[in-house]
């Protein structure tokens, strides 16, 4: 039945599209054919000539409507409509060129926002990693309620046991991230690398571009001189050179093989590297303290998450069992490799995210008041067109091919936008930022898309609206009546509502933006409790082959620390294994010396540095009481250690702490005496508060690497190399990474609450522009609408004053009712963003009041160009004006 | 721009149907066909038979050929189709169930 309509019907339907006057032509032709013969019979039945063919005509009851209704009879006609609504809505768009390109303008700035925003989002947080089956990817952390500390990494012989132990798994391995000084062309260079367990490459299920991974073998102790370089460093030092592999290069002062490259762009989400080094890792003292390693695993096929979890708590059981000092409270925590890269910018990405989707709403609302605003004026266009035969769903898809027009055209512009915001975007994120994954962030397909969408969405949203609004009016009143102005109360009210949205959008916007603002204000008019000014850092990994023992390390720091002071320009330099503001701490446990030796399952716990001399005196950290490190704390002499403020308020309040002797779980070999009380600084990240913290000596306790700081003079860029000159004398094999100044450092460390604040204000500034744009254009065409009144006003005695405040007054409403929209909403979201203020709570009266004055403000000065015009209304002009 | 109601329109598809199959016919025949079949109580306007006849030719029950006329003017000639024929007897026999049930309830005596 189906197969032989088609065969009667698609020929037909061709020949309708086709060969379309031919068909309207016999349309013409049969319809004409019906009117003669009516005609020839009311003429023979004694009809006058011309009054029988009228008859004739007015029996088919609107010949153009007929002709019009069996035109629709051919399904095909939309395809020619379509074509022909287009054609005629790109000639009415470019006779109104103003019109045109501010609702293009405005709507590509919607979406231009969002494609940038989105390219970032879909970069970062839902782009799948870069790896085969990458959901069935974890990692495993260690996790402590005491230490509030639900990501912690993981001792080795806990790995060990949850990699025997464990049956959820395919494999699991462990990374303990490394800069490795390599000897290129003679020149000592800092690489970053990581060590991990031979299993780590194929869990990750990448194969190396050139050679091999590593086997089980590499990973023996003693046999693990083998590395794998990343493609960039092997363009970079070794010129693509594939005979690299299966020869010897330095690593750290010992002769490793190359045995594999691997391919370009791979990468490790939030750990840079590029070199690979196997991390041997056996049950031996060395490994059973301390929690130092990152710990991935592939899932079993089948296997889930609460699965894991459970089976991860079976091992910990164990562990906890096996070790009970060292794992009293703690326990492991399962989480997706996405999720655990993402989940520190995931929340500020969403609320950028819904940030842009405010201003395309914004945007869409001042386009739909265009067009309403337009499509009065075009009254009688439609009127007329409506009586040659053009049915009311006919005219609503005019106009919403003019709105599609629209969308089309702001896609093309948006994505020019979106292009020159996302460079602007990436560039306000510093180089040396950790992002949570390092593949590029690109206006690629998949953001082409979500483009295409949100632009289809706001045709619909911004055209259909309009259209619909309209197609409600008696069109045959609008031609009878002949003004244009009349008939469109309603209009005025639906535009009002748009404004009324736009300006609570607007103060929604602005209130996040003012909190962020604020927030990022105190955040960085906070003390650290260092000066950050005239500072230059540099890090040093030293060699393990060469500074196997901690006396060599010692001396080897003190000579650097001592050549590095006699250099010119120079005033104090000192050192520290962690650096502040760079999101690295690390926590010991410890115990009075006269009590029983502290255990971390039960003993309180402290972060510590380690330091050298001087380092309070680089810093200007002050010292409250007692003295720093000196040259007689050397490696055989008594341990001695400083402390902080808070570690004085937390553990020893109102006591006398200099000369209390600690037993830090760090070197538990000799007790410590503490020497000295420092001030507080903040440590990790700016927004922490001070911690308690032990301080030790690098002279009695050193590091395998530290952060040197040196206080210069003047620009402390100008001694770097001067600086580096001095390690080299020291040690020319020596390599030096990071080189930064302090105030660098400090930047680096806000730029995410920085990022989050400049985009915030951006997008608020755009929203209130576009909500100035939507309040002007509602004033001004309501001023339009009523400049007759006001004439007979003014012709009646009022003065412009009264007219000025007549039309002020509308405004005023409007803002008002847009403020308690606006406020209410922000109260209601606010928990969204408390999370992302610092010291500012999402309420702040004073921002709220604040952001709520400017729109206000903004508002009104918006009316008062209209109104000021109104008021200067001529009587005389405004009564002839018709 | 009203349509006619639906009952309205598919008596008109119908009747258009049922004329077909005696003959073939251009337009203004059919119309003189319909007022002479019905008389005076189915009032169909010439304006609302082009529409359906354009619409049963697009659903493939009727076809159209140009053709001289008994005037001698050429003239849009319609004709039923085999699709239209089994169309037109669906509707017959649908069309006979429907009228002797409505004339059986209307034979039902009030009580």
């Amino acid at each position: 039945m189906r197969i032989e309509h088609w065969f009667y019907s698609l020929p037909l339907r061709l020949r309708s599209l086709f060969r379309r006057s031919q068909v309207d032509q016999e349309l013409n032709e049969e319809l004409s054919y019906h009117i003669e013969q009516k005609a020839s019979q009311l003429i023979a039945a004694g009809m006058p000539a011309d009054k029988a063919r009228r008859a004739a005509l007015r029996s088919i009851g609107g010949l153009e409507q007929r002709k019009e209704e069996c035109r629709d009879t051919r399904k095909v006609n939309w395809i020619q409509d379509f074509l022909q609504d287009f054609r005629y809505a790109a000639r009415t768009l470019r006779k109104s060129s103003v019109f045109t390109a501010v609702a293009i303008l405005t709507l590509a700035l919607g979406i231009g926002a969002n494609s940038t925003i989105f390219s970032v989002v879909d970069a970062i947080l839902l782009r799948p990693l870069p790896y085969p089956q990458p959901d069935r990817l974890v990692r495993i952390w260690e996790s402590s309620l005491k230490y509030d500390s639900p990501r912690n990494v993981v001792n080795p012989f806990n790995f060990l046991d949850w990699r025997d132990r464990s049956q959820s798994f395919e494999s699991m391995a462990a990374i303990s991230d490394a800069v490795t000084n390599l000897s290129s062309h003679g020149q000592p260079i800092a690489v970053p690398g990581m060590q991990v367990s031979p299993e780590f490459f194929s869990i990750l299920r990448v194969a190396p571009f050139l050679g091999r991974a590593f086997s089980h073998a590499d990973g023996i102790p003693g046999q693990d001189r083998s590395i794998v370089l990343s493609y960039e460093l092997w363009h970079r030092q070794f010129g693509d050179n594939r005979s690299i592999i299966g020869q010897k290069i330095d690593v750290d002062g010992v002769p490793c093989e190359v045995i594999g490259v691997m391919p370009k762009g791979f990468s490790f989400p939030k750990m840079k590297a590029e070199v690979w080094t196997p991390l041997p890792l056996e049950r031996t003292d060395d490994y059973k303290s301390g929690r130092y390693l990152t710990v991935v695993a592939r899932l079993k096929p089948g296997v889930s998450i609460p699965q894991a979890e459970q089976d991860m708590l079976r091992v910990i059981d164990f562990t906890q069992q096996a070790r009970p000092d060292f794992n009293k409270n703690w326990s492991a925590n399962v989480v997706p490799m996405l999720e655990d890269a993402t989940h520190r910018v995931r929340r500020p990405l969403w609320v950028l995210l819904s940030a842009v989707g405010f201003l395309l709403l914004i945007a869409c609302a001042n386009v739909a008041n265009l067009l309403l605003m337009r499509g009065t004026g075009r009254l009688r266009e439609l009127a007329v067109r409506s009586a040659l035969g053009a049915a009311r769903s006919r005219l609503l898809r005019q106009l919403f091919a003019e709105s599609l027009l629209i969308s089309l055209a702001s896609i093309l512009v948006g994505l020019l936008f979106a292009s020159l915001g996302l460079s602007a975007l990436l560039a306000l994120i510093p180089q040396s930022a950790p992002l949570p994954r390092t593949e590029p962030i690109s206006i690629d397909a998949r953001v082409l898309l979500f483009t295409f969408f949100a632009s289809l969405f706001t045709a619909v949203l911004f055209g259909l609206v309009p259209a619909f609004r309209l197609s409600l009016i008696d069109l045959q009143n609008a031609l009878k009546q002949g003004s244009p102005r009349s008939g469109v109360g309603g209009h005025q009210t639906l535009r009002r509502i748009f404004v009324v949205a736009e300006i609570a959008l607007a103060l929604l916007l602005s209130v996040g933006a003012g909190l962020m603002l604020r927030s990022f204000a105190r955040l960085t008019s906070t003390d650290p409790g260092f000066g950050t000014d005239h500072l230059l850092t540099m890090h040093i990994w030293t060699s393990p082959s060469r500074y196997s023992d901690n006396l060599k390390r010692s001396q080897y720091f003190d000579r650097i620390l001592t050549e590095i002071r006699s250099t010119q320009g120079v005033q104090a330099a000192g050192s520290t294994h962690f650096l502040p503001l760079t999101d690295m701490l690390s926590g010991s446990c410890f115990a009075p010396a006269d009590q029983p030796a502290p255990t971390p399952a039960e003993s309180p716990s402290a972060q510590f540095l380690i330091i050298s001399s001087g380092y309070f005196q680089t810093m200007n950290t002050a010292l409250l009481a007692g003295r720093d490190f000196e040259a007689r704390d050397n490696f055989k002499a008594a341990s001695v250690a400083i402390v902080n403020h808070a570690f004085v308020e937390r553990y020893y309040p109102g006591q006398n702490v200099l000369g209390k002797q600690l037993s830090v779980c760090w070197t538990l070999e000799k007790p410590a005496e503490v020497v000295g009380i420092v001030a507080d600084a903040r440590h990790a990240e700016l927004q922490d508060a001070p911690e308690p913290t032990i301080f030790l000596s690098n002279a009695q306790a050193p590091m395998y690497f530290a952060t040197l700081v040196v206080r210069a003079a003047g620009d402390p860029l100008q001694i770097a190399r001067d600086a580096e000159a001095a390690v080299h004398r020291v040690d020319p094999d020596q390599a030096i990474s990071d080189v930064q100044t302090m105030e660098a450092v400090f930047s680096n460390s806000v730029s995410s609450p920085r990022f989050q604040t400049v985009l915030l204000l951006v997008f608020a500034a755009l929203a209130i522009a576009l909500a100035m744009i939507g309040v002007y254009g509602v004033v001004s065409y309501s001023v339009s609408q009523r400049i007759n009144e006001i004439g007979i006003r003014v012709a009646l005695g009022a003065r412009s004053s009264d007219v000025f405040r007549l039309v002020l007054r509308e405004a005023l409403a409007l803002s008002a009712i847009a403020l308690v929209l606006g406020l209410l909403t922000s109260l209601a979201l606010g928990r969204v963003l408390q999370s992302l203020l610092f010291e500012v709570t999402a309420t702040d009266p004073a921002t709220l009041a604040s952001v709520a004055a400017v729109v206000l403000a903004v508002s009104i000065l918006a009316a008062a160009i209209p109104a000021l015009r109104a008021s200067r209304v001529d009587p005389l002009t405004a009564l002839r004006y018709e | 721009m009203s349509k006619p109601p639906d009952l309205l329109q598919g008596t008109l598809d119908f009747l258009v149907l049922k004329i077909l199959a005696l003959e073939p016919l251009n337009g203004w025949a059919i119309s003189q066909r319909l007022t002479q079949v019905s008389g005076d109580v189915l009032q169909v306007s010439d304006g609302s038979l082009y529409p359906a006849l354009h619409k049963l030719e697009q659903e493939g029950w009727i076809s159209s050929e140009w053709k001289p006329s008994e005037n001698n003017r050429r003239a849009k000639f319609y004709t039923l189709t085999r699709l239209g024929r089994k169309q037109l007897d669906q509707e017959s026999a649908n069309w006979n169930r429907l009228s002797a049930a409505i004339s059986h309830v209307m034979r039902l005596k009030e009580t």
